[in-house]
């Protein structure tokens, strides 16, 4: 390294450290950074006049609700406790009587959702499928490899109490997906589908707080993933 | 209250993420009560829109409670960091709500080809400033490096586009941006003399 290159490198730190380099630059700074001690000081030195500028800013409080909403999510998503029931699988037939004909409507007008170009093979075992009509819930899916990622759209805003759950059936049995999650104002939300495996069916039905071993109302949307 | 927040609440910041990266709820509670406001008060001063900032913050962090092992004390506090990822979402929410820049391939020169000159005006960078008052740290600095540095971090734009919206050489751009950084930190260093 010479003492050009550490030049050259020190005069972009500063609009590194402001977001004000493009990607290429920022990581050939960071490339260098890492055999400069002079840049690394420098880097850190700066890093509290960052900080000072983000602290700048007028105070705006943020409503309740995003305080609920975040810990709604992050509660449904941790760990179950000891105390916390186990979850059982459960045959299909128990949910038909809750999920009623309606449910049978969405299976029908999603698998036709499906047929009529919404799902696609993208070839390197990715797929995505796209189901549901604005302005009703839609969903687009898409999985790559044994993981899925699920996004929903025009999701109304659940009441206090509620999150969403998704569900997966497999050989005619439906099980929870360890995923609860809630829609952000604009009524999109959006949960991870750890495993795709054998995967026939997807749905999300509103539950409590926490979660159900069972699905308790309609489906939102229900998605049909063709063998 | 439980046992476990006024444990958690005891924790400083940097033994908070490990538990953070166990999934505790608790633990993520009480690092939300810390830097929640100023984080959601960042997004908004971005965005400018209370449920934009709103859902900005919320997905920053969730991106934390999702990767809290990530954290690298090596590479700043838990604030810095957890701030920088606001303001990564932040710009990211900003540049694809105006339609303009991809996320994550942002790039002077790639932007400065989508964009015509002609928008790149300071009448647009103002427009992108939203609340008027430059304030804290940079209500210190001489205007010109004060606006470099504001366009730069709450307005997401690169060096090469301000220097070619105030019409100045890039190299200017970058000197402002370093003579108002060191000032700032100069200024910090005194307080704490």
């Amino acid at each position: 390294m010479t003492e050009t290159d550490h030049d050259r490198y020190s005069e972009d730190i500063a609009a590194y450290m402001l977001g004000a380099l493009g990607p290429e630059r920022a990581e050939a700074l960071e490339l260098h950074a890492e055999g400069c001690e002079r840049c690394r000081a420098q880097l850190r030195w700066l890093t509290p006049a960052v900080q000072a500028i983000s602290e700048g800013v007028e105070r705006v409080e943020p409503s309740p609700r995003l305080r609920a909403r975040l810990l709604a999510e992050v509660e449904a998503d941790a760990p179950a406790t000891a105390t916390e029931p186990r979850r059982a699988r459960f045959r299909l037939p128990a949910l038909r009587p809750a999920l009623g004909f309606a449910a049978l409507l969405l299976v029908a007008a999603a698998v036709l959702g499906y047929a009529l170009g919404g799902g696609s093979e993208e070839g390197g075992g990715t797929r995505t499928i796209v189901t549901g009509k604005a302005p009703g819930v839609t969903a687009k899916m898409v999985s790559e490899g044994e993981a899925g990622t699920l996004r929903l759209d025009n999701v109304d805003q659940l009441p206090d109490g509620k999150v969403l759950e998704a569900w997966v059936r497999r050989d005619g049995e439906v099980e929870p997906v360890r995923a609860l999650f809630v829609p952000d104002h604009e009524g999109r939300a959006s949960t991870q589908l750890p495993s795709m495996d054998g995967v026939e069916v997807v749905m999300v039905t509103a539950e409590p707080k926490g979660g159900s071993e069972a699905p308790t109302g309609e489906p939102l949307i229900t998605i049909p993933v063709p063998q | 209250m439980t046992v476990r927040r006024e444990k958690a609440e005891r924790l400083a910041d940097e033994e908070l993420m490990p538990l953070i990266g166990e999934k505790d709820p608790e633990a993520f509670e009480v690092f939300y009560d810390r830097h929640g406001g100023v984080a959601y008060s960042l997004a908004y001063r971005i965005v400018g829109e209370r449920a934009a900032a709103e859902d900005v913050t919320q997905e920053a962090f969730i991106s934390i409670w999702r990767s809290g092992a990530r954290f690298d004390r090596a590479r700043g506090s838990v604030r810095s960091w957890t701030l920088s990822i606001v303001r990564n979402r932040a710009i990211d929410a900003l540049r694809s709500r105006a339609g303009k820049a991809p996320k994550l391939t942002f790039d002077d020169d790639a932007v400065l080809e989508q964009r015509p000159a002609e928008e790149l005006t300071e009448e647009e960078a103002m427009r992108r400033e939203t609340a008027g008052e430059v304030r804290g740290a940079l209500g210190e600095l001489p205007g010109e490096q004060a606006k470099v540095i504001e366009l730069a971090y709450f307005g997401g734009f690169s060096q090469s586009e301000i220097a070619r919206m105030l019409g100045v050489p890039l190299g200017t751009v970058k000197g402002r941006m370093r003579l108002g950084l060191e000032k700032i930190r100069g200024e910090l260093a005194e307080g704490l003399a």
